[in-house]
């Protein structure tokens, strides 16, 4: 047992420890908004079976057995078929297995369901849940690995989160299925097996905001998802060597700049993580505009780490080099202050396995 | 076929050693269909494939050391260690390539085939698919596509009653007709049953004469099993979910069982039959052992191939 303090009450009350999966946050969020509200559906390949969706969606079938559907391999369709009823009134969620696959839906999510409710002049909303699983793991190669969430947050009228642990991926899938709009949960399939204290009851957190994981002065990172993950890391390597500041940037549309210009001008100094190539991706967004803010002084140049402008190949003997790692990280902050470099080699389970870490 | 099996049979075991990195679906069970397809079309025909493309490639003569390395994810792999099982290629025998994104194959097939006609070839193209990826729309574009512009393209649909763990009665309404859509579309349509290597066999060289001969495209729609769990090295029967296949019926109609009792009726004798099987598996055991010890792709070839 362990002491929480629940946000609205006065008094602490004795919760139990709760120590859950990525996947099993996932799949209770949706089986308490299930209970919740009768307008919500899941549908997508394999969401019905006893372990569907990587345990995302494990045992829904059993008790919503028409609400949870399993379909046809055919995403242009299904998920069309899902914005066409949430146009109508039902809050689908629509589940793709790798990101890859959405594409083939594309023009659903991207040009009807982003465009709906601005090119019909407002009150027309589509409330959907995209879950979407972005590849990283040993052997998916350069289809099944895609980290493409630049894409998503390049196109307006879609509300896009990347949780980054079990709570955050309870709370946000509430919260997206609260609101009134399509909301894409681009979920790093590296961090499914990650557990965490989550609170049992029904909980939200917001879609729009980040989150500072740990204050500091000398240093902001900003981090998202498998990449927040790492940088979380790091900072045991580091140590009180440099003072980091990390946030979880959480929405990549909209961006929380209000909590990052705020870190940064208390720090001067900027470094983002991304775990997909280097070209237009969050942290150059991120890097741009604090670029263009006339009251932010930086004192030495913002630092961007990412994976190489190619696709991901299959060898581990070549994703081996592939992700910014957590000595990646530690390292860069380091030499940002001049001090000593870590020398430390990771692993082949480090390096290619998914982590199963208890975060706090 | 018997290579075919034999290879995977011993990447099983490779597999289960925790030696392959890549993602592996095995063939196991559907080796009829890729030979019996593939035994009708010569070296300069086409053939691309998907996921689970093992088969098909060694079937259309890919180099088995080439695939065995690339599943181990080594330099001297088909695809130098960047592709992995799910990407297969060897086009010295004109396997143009496989990939995993469902359906997406099936419309490159038809560009291989509109340029043998662009090109007033004389040669034919040939994809392998399954049931699951027959519904993507874009498969339902292609027949369209290939029946105007009369490609030589021939759709091998490898219906094995699964996609992943779901049935055809959970994917399809009970009055789903193939045959029907793709007549519909204009498209010449057979059913083999794929576990007899004689009746895929036929049933390819009526289709592909016929492409051959400028009838336009075809379906060969091949009714299967496949043996083992969609992406694991294990037979699955546990797990409970193969209603429809269970495994006294997966191995009674073992293909590999009844081109060997077909063989030996034919008057091949045993020993003839077992020194054949044996001097494969030899084979297979040299390749792999060569792909065990070769050497791993060097770092700076991350950065190479992004342009050809
Ligand atoms: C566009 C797309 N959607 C989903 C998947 C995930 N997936 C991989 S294999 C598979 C089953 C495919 O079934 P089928 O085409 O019948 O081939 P089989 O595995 O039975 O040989 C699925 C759904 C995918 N690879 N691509
Ligand atoms: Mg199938």
């Amino acid at each position: 047992m362990r002491l929480i303090r629940k946000k609205k009450l006065s008094i602490p009350i004795y919760m139990p420890e709760r120590i859950i999966k990525y996947s099993e946050a996932i799949q209770e969020a949706t089986d308490q908004m299930m209970g919740a509200d009768p307008r919500v559906f899941i549908i997508g390949l394999g969401v019905s079976y006893p372990k569907g969706a990587d345990g995302t969606t494990a045992g829904l079938k059993s008790t919503y057995p028409e609400r949870v559907f399993d379909v046809s391999v055919s995403e242009h369709g299904f998920t069309g078929m899902a914005v066409g009823a949430a146009i109508n009134g039902l809050h689908p969620i629509v589940h793709h297995g790798r990101v890859e696959f959405s594409l083939l839906a594309a023009d659903q999510i991207f040009t009807q369901a982003a465009k709906w409710n601005y090119m019909f002049g407002g009150g027309h909303p589509v409330p959907i849940v995209f879950r979407i699983n972005v590849g990283r793991q040993w052997g998916n190669g350069p289809q099944h690995t895609q980290a493409l969430y630049a894409l998503f947050g390049n196109v307006p009228g879609l509300k896009v989160v990347i949780p980054s642990s079990p709570k955050m991926a309870k709370g946000l899938l509430v919260s997206a299925l609260k609101d009134k709009n399509p909301v894409v949960m681009l979920e790093p399939r590296w961090l499914f097996n990650i557990k965490q204290n989550v609170p049992v009851q029904l909980f939200s957190e917001p879609l729009d905001k980040a989150v500072i994981i740990k204050e500091g002065a000398e240093v902001t990172v900003v981090a998202y998802g498998d990449g927040l993950f790492s940088a979380r890391e790091s900072l045991a390597l580091v140590g009180d060597t440099v003072d980091i500041e990390l946030i979880d940037i959480v929405s990549i549309n909209p961006i929380d700049y209000k909590t990052i210009f705020q870190s940064v001008k208390k720090t001067g100094r900027l470094l983002c993580v991304d775990t997909t190539n280097g070209a237009f991706n969050v942290g150059s967004e991120v890097i741009a505009q604090v670029a263009r803010n006339k009251s932010i002084k930086l004192k030495s140049n913002p630092v961007a780490l990412s994976c190489p402008n190619v696709p991901c190949p299959t060898s581990t003997a070549l994703t081996e080099f592939f992700y910014p790692t957590k000595v990646d990280i530690a390292n860069a902050l380091l030499s940002t202050f001049k001090k000593p470099l870590i020398n430390q080699t990771l692993s082949f389970e480090e390096l290619h396995l998914a982590p199963t870490d208890t975060i706090q | 076929m018997f290579l075919i099996r034999f290879t995977e049979q011993a990447l099983v075991e490779l597999y289960l050693k925790h030696k392959i990195m890549s993602f592996v679906h095995f063939y196991v069970g559907q080796e009829a269909v890729a030979v019996g397809v593939c035994n009708n079309l010569r070296k300069e025909d086409r053939v691309l494939g998907n996921h689970r493309s093992h088969g098909h490639y060694l079937a259309k003569g890919g180099d088995l050391r080439a695939m065995i390395s690339e599943l181990l994810g080594k330099e001297g792999g088909s695809s130098k260690g960047k592709g992995g099982s799910m990407h297969m290629i060897d086009t010295s025998v004109n396997f143009i390539g496989s990939t995993p994104i469902l359906g997406s194959v099936v419309p490159l097939a038809s560009g291989a085939a509109f340029e043998q006609k662009y090109n007033k070839r004389k040669d034919i193209t040939a994809v392998f698919f399954g049931d699951g990826a027959f519904e993507e729309g874009v498969v339902y574009e292609t027949l369209n596509l290939s029946a105007l512009f009369a490609l030589p393209l021939l759709f091998v649909v490898e219906n094995n009653l699964y996609s992943v763990n779901s049935t055809l009665k959970e994917r399809r309404s009970a009055n789903h007709n193939v045959e029907k859509i793709v007549t519909g579309f204009g498209v010449t349509y057979l059913k083999a049953d794929g576990n007899d290597y004689e009746d895929v066999f036929e049933k390819a060289r009526m289709l592909t004469k016929g492409i051959r001969a400028g009838a336009g495209p075809a379906v060969l729609e091949c009714m299967t099993y496949r043996h083992m769990a969609h992406s694991a090295p294990i037979f699955d029967d546990a797990a409970g979910y193969r209603q429809e296949d269970p495994l006294e019926r997966r191995l009674e109609r073992d293909p590999i069982k009844k081109v060997r009792r077909s063989l030996l009726e034919s008057g091949i004798p045993e020993n003839t039959l077992v020194t054949l099987e044996e001097k494969i598996r030899t084979s297979v055991a040299e390749s792999i052992q060569c792909a065990v010890d070769a050497p791993y792709p060097k770092k700076e070839t991350l950065y190479t191939n992004l342009y050809a």
